[in-house]
């Protein structure tokens, strides 16, 4: 085919939309429903060209020969000006909205003309997510991952014409609806009508008492993703710069959560042999994700005995830093207070969860998403890619490689199965990267030998995914050993917290950035962390003993709602 | 009226005799133009949608000022079911849903018994839930699906992909009507229902000939001092013009959309006061899904409101004229791009009307 695009002549020997072939060729169009993951529907018209003499959107129509393309003329800078004063009134403020004519390539306009029209209430009655649809343009992106790829349906569209709104199913509150909070809506919401509750300010408040002792964790997600809301390209791990932020913010500790993973794989690749070996309860789901939690809770009850019954990782750390440190420390745990720093929005309510404390404690006081990370060091003014590099503090030491990786979907299953084949056989695997368990795919199988036994293993991300393997297992229960969910697409590094723009491209760079972190560091399984191995001495005693059960094992309910 | 003629499924035994293929070549033979709207040639698309997987009567008649459907309905529901089995024979299809608008409702009880009695293949109601956008062709697959009635991009064309992703032909009920009549001696391919309202002494439904002068129609339906005529909502308006040769061709010459609903109103009325009504109604039937019609008919309408109360500033009115042109441009379906026709023609045509609105 050949196209004329801009006055340039371009053969074309693959099929694609009008957008892709322009931003293939540097030419950047305007766009704001547009998404590179999900299905174009032109709704907005903001990305309108001219073809052949009549303007069309570029998003959701096709190339073909012969197409004549402008992309920019008098009348299409006419046709975007009044696009841009219909969609104005819908952001939050009119500095974002300015920011986002400027990054999108819109021609800048004077004034806005029109005032936003009725909308709802905002409902903030979620622990997870804020919804304040007087922003919302209707782009209809959040329903595209709500219903299609996380089949949770706890949002729609309800009226039509003008009267159309995005809201939540059957006029419900939030909370009452199926909502698992993953947060996949406000990744894409591109005006920031539904968001993440923040909780930022608040401890930009605490931080201030001298009294507090307020310690910070970070995912092993955070660090290959927080660049990116400093203007950095996507893939660059920003590990020191960020431990250094923090501490100016004025944590006194800052943690890294990827030893609160390792406990869990310790934890965990116990339970699956425990499992194996009592041939009960298989397949062992693993239980990171609190997004799935929420899910298999809501909607899968009858299979809640399959999930492993470990707590996340930071709660297990939020856990061990209200008793563990606070002993060696000496300093009152009620007096402590521990802010993870999550890609997910997920967390906040799982942090609130009854089971996630101990004796009245809770294990994590706060969860605050990349995005909000974000936002509270730029509140100081400082600028993340000027920092230097700083260690994490060091009480119970780093983390393993195998903690790195559980940034990307297939990551927990590595390093359990890294820790399972020592503990089951006394060697490690001879190649430590299992190539077979990484890839992009939402829904992988593979089998590995350990000793004379072949597990079957699944790597699920996305919860349409895991709708999916649920009603495999309904037909054949016993096909599995071991299934890995993770409820965002690509993992956490994907997560609902991250930084916007997420898509596919950038979560693989964020997932390469995650495995050359594992590949850097000296211990790469957790078994083999020397740290770990102090902590299971000095306090914990063994993988699911006694005091292990109690600080790092929780328990689940079915939480059905009935009529959906 | 041919419409009316009874053809008790003589005809469907006729078009029995012919192959599909032979069948499709006489329909395009015929010259028969799809009466949905859009004047596409009904043997192209059945030639396009075999073998279709389902056909679709399209009986969501809503558009203002037509009610040919309704007609059709009460007169000679049997030839619209003659029709669908000629039609279904034809593109090979087991399946066909009658999609009814839902103030059509009472006609469920009647169609039911006809296809019970006479009809060789599956017949199976659908009736909508009232939404005008559910008369467009992809929408209507929507509705039936139980999705919500928006509108889907084309391509692909249902005949490619329509109904649950299947090949799927979707014909307006008047086309389905005139099929058994091809096969009468004295078929008419011009042959068409108007819909006449307004101030008219006898408004109705008429069967005529594309090509009729404006005049020859005023007269036949008594028209009272006729001073613009409105076709449809979506059609565009003109001042009443005796010469005006009503047909699609024509039509187009005058940038207007040819809507066989044809509206006459005398000097009394005043312009932008229907065209006011004209937005409203696209302001609550659109889809909701596209920004420029749905926004953008909402801001006109507001804009519109105005002059119940003042004068447009000169600013205002300049917003109106670009709205009217931004609509069509960025929408994707055919009600978005033609919400706005009516405006558009009613100020180039009755331009001294909105003038004295103006400050």
């Amino acid at each position: 085919m050949l196209v004329t695009i801009d006055g340039k002549k371009i053969k074309v020997n693959k099929k694609c939309t009008i957008l892709e072939l322009a931003t293939k060729n540097g030419i950047k169009i305007p766009t704001l429903c547009y998404h590179p993951d999900l299905r174009s529907d032109g709704k907005c018209g903001v990305c309108v060209v001219e073809v052949n003499g009549k303007l069309m959107t570029s998003c959701n129509n096709d190339i073909s020969d012969g197409m004549i393309i402008q992309t920019t003329n008098e009348r299409i800078i006419k046709q975007r000006k009044i696009n841009a004063q219909l969609v104005g009134c819908n952001f939050e403020d009119e500095e974002e909205f300015r920011k986002w004519l400027k990054l999108s390539n819109m021609p800048d306009i004077d004034e806005l003309k029109f005032k936003p029209h009725a909308s709802q209430e905002l409902d903030d009655s979620s622990h997870d997510i804020v919804m304040d649809f007087k922003n919302c343009v209707l782009c209809g992106r959040c329903i595209q991952k709500c219903r299609d790829i996380q089949t949770v349906n706890a949002i729609c569209y309800k009226g039509r014409a003008n009267a159309t709104v995005v809201t939540k199913s059957l006029g419900k509150k939030l909370i009452d609806t199926n909502c698992v909070g993953c947060g996949q809506c406000s990744l894409v919401c591109p005006t920031n009508a539904i968001r993440e509750k923040e909780s930022y300010k608040e401890i930009k408040k605490l931080l201030k008492d001298p009294k507090k002792h307020i310690i910070a964790q970070t995912a092993p997600s955070i660090r290959v993703a927080l660049g990116e809301e400093f203007g950095l390209e996507a893939g660059i791990s920003v590990t020191g710069q960020m431990v250094s932020a923090l501490k100016k913010v004025g944590f006194k500790k800052v943690f890294d959560t990827n030893f609160g993973a390792d406990l869990t794989i310790m934890e965990e690749a116990s339970e699956l042999i425990e499992r194996i070996r009592k041939n009960k309860d298989l397949p062992l789901i693993t239980s990171c994700c609190p997004a799935w939690i929420n899910f298999i809770e809501t909607f899968y009850p009858e299979y809640l005995n399959h999930l492993s019954s470990c707590k996340s990782p930071h709660q297990m750390f939020g856990a061990l830093i209200k008793t563990y440190y606070a002993q060696k420390t000496k300093i009152n745990p009620r007096d402590i207070i521990v802010v993870s720093i999550m890609p997910c929005t997920a967390k906040k309510y799982e942090s609130c969860r009854e089971e996630m404390s101990v004796g009245g404690i809770r294990d994590v006081d706060f969860v605050i998403t990349t995005r909000e990370c974000a936002k509270l060091i730029k509140s100081f003014n400082i600028d993340l890619k000027l920092e230097k590099k700083m260690q994490f503090d060091n009480p119970m030491g780093p983390g393993s490689g195998g903690g790195a990786i559980f940034a990307s979907s297939g990551g927990v299953m590595e390093s359990a199965i890294r820790t399972a084949h020592y503990f089951l056989t006394g060697k490690e695997y001879s190649a430590i990267d299992f190539k077979v368990l990484r890839g992009n795919s939402g829904f992988r199988e593979a089998s590995i030998k350990i000793g004379n036994k072949t597990l079957n293993l699944a790597i699920i991300h996305s919860l349409k995914n895991a709708r999916k393997i649920l009603e495999i297992l309904k037909k054949t229960r016993h096909k599995y050993h071991f299934i890995e969910i993770m409820a965002c697409p690509g993992g956490c590094i994907g997560g609902g917290g991250q930084p916007k723009p997420t898509s596919k491209e950038i979560i693989k760079k964020r997932a390469k950035a995650s495995y050359e972190e594992d590949k850097s560091l000296e211990f790469r399984q957790a078994h083999k962390n020397p740290n770990i191995i102090k902590v299971y001495m000095e306090f914990l005693g063994k993988p699911l003993g006694k005091l292990s059960k109690k600080l790092l094992h929780t328990k689940y309910s079915d939480k059905s709602k009935c009529g959906l | 009226m041919q419409i009316k003629r009874k053809t008790n499924f003589e005809n469907f035994k006729v078009a029995k005799k012919l192959s599909p293929e032979a069948l499709i070549k006489k329909v395009e033979k015929s010259g028969l133009m799809g009466r949905g709207g859009a004047n596409f040639p009904t043997g192209l698309k059945w030639k396009m949608s075999r073998p279709a997987k389902y056909l679709i009567c399209n009986a969501d008649e809503s558009e203002p000022g037509r009610f040919k459907d309704k007609f059709v309905l009460d007169n000679n529901p049997e030839i619209v079911i003659e029709g669908i089995n000629i039609a279904m024979y034809a593109l090979s299809t087991k399946q066909c849903f009658f999609y009814l608008r839902e103030e059509f409702k009472k006609y469920k009880e009647k169609l039911e018994k006809i296809i019970k009695e006479k009809s060789k293949y599956k017949i199976t109601i659908v009736i909508g839930a009232g939404s005008y956008i559910c008369g467009e062709e992809t929408a209507i697959l929507n509705s039936i699906e139980g999705k919500r009635a928006e509108t889907r991009h084309k391509p692909p064309y249902p005949s490619e992909r329509g109904l649950y992703d299947e090949k799927t032909c979707v014909n307006n009920i008047e086309t389905l009507a005139r099929i058994p009549l091809i096969f009468e001696d004295d078929f008419d391919n011009e042959l068409t229902l108007f819909s006449v309202s307004g101030d008219v002494q006898s408004p109705g439904v008429y069967e005529e000939r594309q090509g009729i002068t404006l005049k020859y129609l005023a007269e036949k339906v008594g028209a009272i001092d006729p001073y613009a005529i409105f076709f449809g909502a979506s059609g565009g308006c003109i001042p009443f013009q005796q010469d005006l040769i009503l047909s699609y061709k024509e039509m187009e010459k005058t940038g207007n959309f040819f809507q066989t609903g044809i509206m006459f109103f005398n000097n009394e009325k005043s312009v932008p006061d229907i065209c006011r009504s004209i937005i409203q109604f696209f302001n609550e039937e659109n889809c909701g899904k596209c920004l420029p019609c749905r926004e953008g008919n909402f801001r006109l309408l507001q804009l519109f409101q105005v002059i119940l109360k003042r004068k447009w500033t000169k600013e205002e009115f300049q917003i109106i004229q670009d709205l009217i042109d931004f609509v069509p441009n960025g929408s994707q379906c055919g009600l978005g791009k033609s919400s706005t026709i009516a405006l558009k023609s009613a100020i180039k045509y009755f331009k001294n009307e909105f003038d004295k609105l103006i400050e």
